[in-house]
């Protein structure tokens, strides 16, 4: 006789379990992570060089047979490369770069403010300010200054060969290419620590009052202890939530950027940028523009429908204080949307 | 209160005073001026410039005056001559730059020798910038003047030129944005998980995920230039007003300048903005009406008898509508501000366009301005909120 194992579910599983049966964030996922896959697979993949410019078959339609004869999936740009590779190699280049940065500015953001919250006091009192401060800017308008300078001068900031390399690898991009990128995921970074930062903090100054946290301190663990166990899990589930809403801004702020030419610059190629040179040609050629718009729309919607399941699955917490961090957070997140961005 | 304002005021200066000193010192790390061409013109042969016209160029740019008397000029109009005290004038001879570097020869040991600035040949004194023109400074309004996108003008004029346009399209969006999506927002709360509900979440899900250069370029698309080859009413795709008179099926012919003419070139990107508005608006709307309609003192009002009507409109709403307050704080930065991406892809002649036209074009003096204007109304935004937060809100007091 076999007996049913009596395991108990852990908390990742009844997340996952209830996370599958939102079946458009399951298909939303299976797209993004089918278009990573594909992007990463873009040497074997592409049916062109992705630089490989051919003047005489300049603007072929999609679906077409180009002068020479050869056929372009979704059809070539004003400087006749195939536009369905450089896509490819775009998605490569959009994508680790919304991941880079909203990984780095997340890690970032969780420590400061996960510090901050815990210690109060003086601690607290400085990055509190400091991030006050950060958010008086008007952001997009940061991101513009300080990209437009970091291009022009991006051969004259040093930049250690091991990013440049770790960076080309990833993207499929040459070193020189790369420095660029790195510049641009950067300004990002500098930019975009505070708002997780600050709600972070929000959320750890409401755990950090429970009962559980005094007892364990009693029991004799240390402070480091505490808020890796029993404060970060807590604060988890917005932070996965705040993530995967970066990521979609982040993706959209950065296409923004390359559209209006500030961002990553061609020949490397982004769907931003690609959408730029699309839009100075789409009254003769009007099919053009909604090749890289194709890309953006889905992927940023996907992304947002993905943290719309995230949300639902990690909601059933009743805890109105995490709750109450939960909104705050969110107001947060909105503040910070609402800056000039449009 | 008085305290309060007295301290967040003093609190706005001070930032205003750090953004300033950032926005200058980002700015002035800037590759690229008005001297980076000149020296290879220079050694070229042709088109000779003396030492002269670079002395007259850097003095035009104040490119001669220590960077800390660069920022008090540009931030306050000081100094700007010697200081006249009861017609006794003070530090007349204090050096305040260095108009040609002094040179001296070191020699090294080995023999080689290296030509190095020491000193100052030619100093620049407070006496001297007493001919020079001198802004006000730009705390006090003085913008000083364009240097590429209206040569020599005051960017205050190229200011006052592009501030219509921006606050036309920006306040009337934001104006029908905000009649429609709080409305909206309500009545999907207030009819959870209808149809109705369902049709507006998706909606202003999907409206909210897309960036607005994709819905605007799918726009001219579809209503300028698809429409135009079906031979229907078709919208101009850019810009604010049309340069020569043009016809519309079924309108006829639009004269160049004329309201008509206004109206539609205006439609277009009116559109797009208060559609990504009124999505961002009614999703906050809603999610604040369902955490207040579930709470007890609503459950109380219905209790009492009331109208459903009032319940929603004057217990619910007002409460719901506290945190949206919030991110009206940056709705006056925008007003003034602008969009840039959406007047970028529809040409319009507006603040933000003017923003990134500044920073693409090396204009540094009017992407400071700009930056400067916009960080300033943040901040009033950020005061505006608090205030009317405490105002609405007597749970919270201002400390």
């Amino acid at each position: 006789m076999t007996t049913p194992t009596a395991r108990p579910a852990s908390q990742s599983e009844l997340i996952w379990r209830r996370f599958r049966k939102h079946t458009v964030a399951m298909v939303c996922l299976g797209i993004l992570i089918a278009i990573y896959v594909a992007s990463m697979l873009a040497p074997w993949i592409a049916p062109y060089p992705r630089d490989a410019i051919s003047l005489g078959n300049a603007y072929t339609t999609p679906f077409q047979h180009a002068a020479d004869g050869s056929y372009h999936f979704f059809g070539t740009d004003h400087l006749g490369r195939d536009l369905f590779t450089r896509l490819i190699y775009a998605a490569r280049v959009s994508l680790t770069t919304a991941l880079t940065v909203v990984t780095a500015s997340t890690i970032i953001g969780v420590i400061i403010g996960l510090v901050a919250g815990y210690f109060g006091g003086w601690i607290d009192n400085l990055v509190t300010r400091f991030i006050e401060f950060i958010s008086t800017f008007p952001t997009f308008t940061l991101l513009l200054i300080a990209s437009a300078i970091v291009i022009q001068s991006s051969e004259a900031i040093p930049i250690p060969a091991i990013f440049s390399y770790f960076i080309g690898a990833i993207m499929a991009i040459s070193d020189r290419e790369a420095n660029q990128v790195i510049l641009i995921i950067t300004i990002f970074i500098i930019l975009g620590w505070t708002g997780v930062a600050r709600f972070v903090r929000g959320m750890v100054l409401s755990i950090r009052e429970q009962q559980y946290i005094e007892s364990s301190r009693a029991l004799g663990a240390s402070h480091l202890y505490n808020m890796l166990t029993h404060v970060l899990p807590n604060a988890l589930p917005p932070i996965i939530i705040s993530y995967t809403l970066g990521l979609s801004g982040t993706l959209v702020a950065e296409s923004g950027l390359s559209f209006l030419g500030f961002g990553i610059q061609d020949p490397t190629p982004s769907w931003g940028n690609m959408l730029s040179f699309a839009n100075s040609y789409m009254f003769s050629y009007p099919w053009m523009p909604l090749v890289p718009a194709l890309p953006i729309l889905v992927c940023s919607l996907a992304i947002n429908y993905i943290g719309d399941g995230l949300r639902d699955a990690l909601d059933p917490r009743v805890q109105t204080e995490i709750r109450r961090g939960q909104r705050d957070a969110q107001l947060a997140a909105i503040r910070e949307r609402s800056k000039p961005q449009s | 209160m008085a305290t309060f304002l007295t301290r967040r005021i003093i609190q706005m200066f001070v930032v205003l005073i750090a953004s300033a000193l950032v926005s200058f010192g980002l700015l002035y790390i800037a590759p690229g001026g008005p001297l980076s061409g000149l020296h290879q013109a220079q050694n070229s042969g042709r088109n000779k410039i003396s030492n002269e016209d670079i002395l007259r160029i850097k003095e035009r740019f104040e490119l001669d005056l220590y960077l800390p008397y660069r920022f008090s000029r540009w931030l306050i109009g000081f100094p700007s001559g010697p200081i006249t005290i009861a017609g006794q004038s003070f530090l007349g001879n204090t050096m305040a730059g260095c108009a040609i570097p002094g040179q001296a020869r070191l020699r090294y040991p080995d023999g080689h020798t290296e030509i190095i600035e020491d000193g100052c040949q030619k100093p620049v004194t407070f006496a001297d910038l007493s001919g020079r023109r001198t802004s006000r400074g730009i705390l006090f309004g003085d913008f000083g003047l364009s240097q590429v996108i209206l040569r020599d003008r005051p960017i205050a004029t190229l200011i006052a030129s592009r501030l219509p346009y921006t606050l036309q399209l920006m306040g009337i969006s934001s104006l029908i944005a905000l009649l429609i999506g709080v409305p909206l927002g309500v009545y999907s709360a207030v009819r959870q998980y209808s149809r109705f509900d369902y049709t507006m979440t998706t909606i202003s899900f999907v409206g909210s995920s897309i960036p607005t250069f994709v819905i605007g370029i799918i726009c001219i698309l579809i209503f300028a230039i698809a429409a135009k080859e079906a031979g229907l009413p078709y919208l101009p795709p850019g810009n604010a007003v049309a340069n020569s008179d043009y016809a519309v099926p079924f309108i006829g012919n639009v004269v160049a300048e004329s309201s008509l003419d206004r109206f539609l070139h205006f439609v277009m990107p009116c559109s797009v903005l208060v559609f990504v508005n009124i999505a961002g608006y009614s999703r906050f709307i809603r999610s604040g009406m369902l955490e207040v309609l579930r709470l007890d003192y609503v459950r109380t009002a219905r209790a009492k008898g009331l109208q459903e009507r009032t319940v929603v409109l004057k217990h619910a709403l007002r409460n719901a509508m506290l945190p949206f307050i919030t991110i009206m704080a940056g709705v006056l930065a925008e007003l003034f501000g602008g969009a840039a991406i959406t007047e970028s892809i529809f040409n319009w002649p507006g603040l933000g366009r003017l923003l990134v036209d500044s920073i693409g074009r090396n204009d540094y003096s009017v992407a400071m301005a700009l930056t400067m204007v916009s960080i300033f109304l943040l901040l009033i935004g950020y005061l505006i909120t608090d205030i009317l937060y405490s105002i609405l809100d007597p749970r919270i007091r201002l400390s």
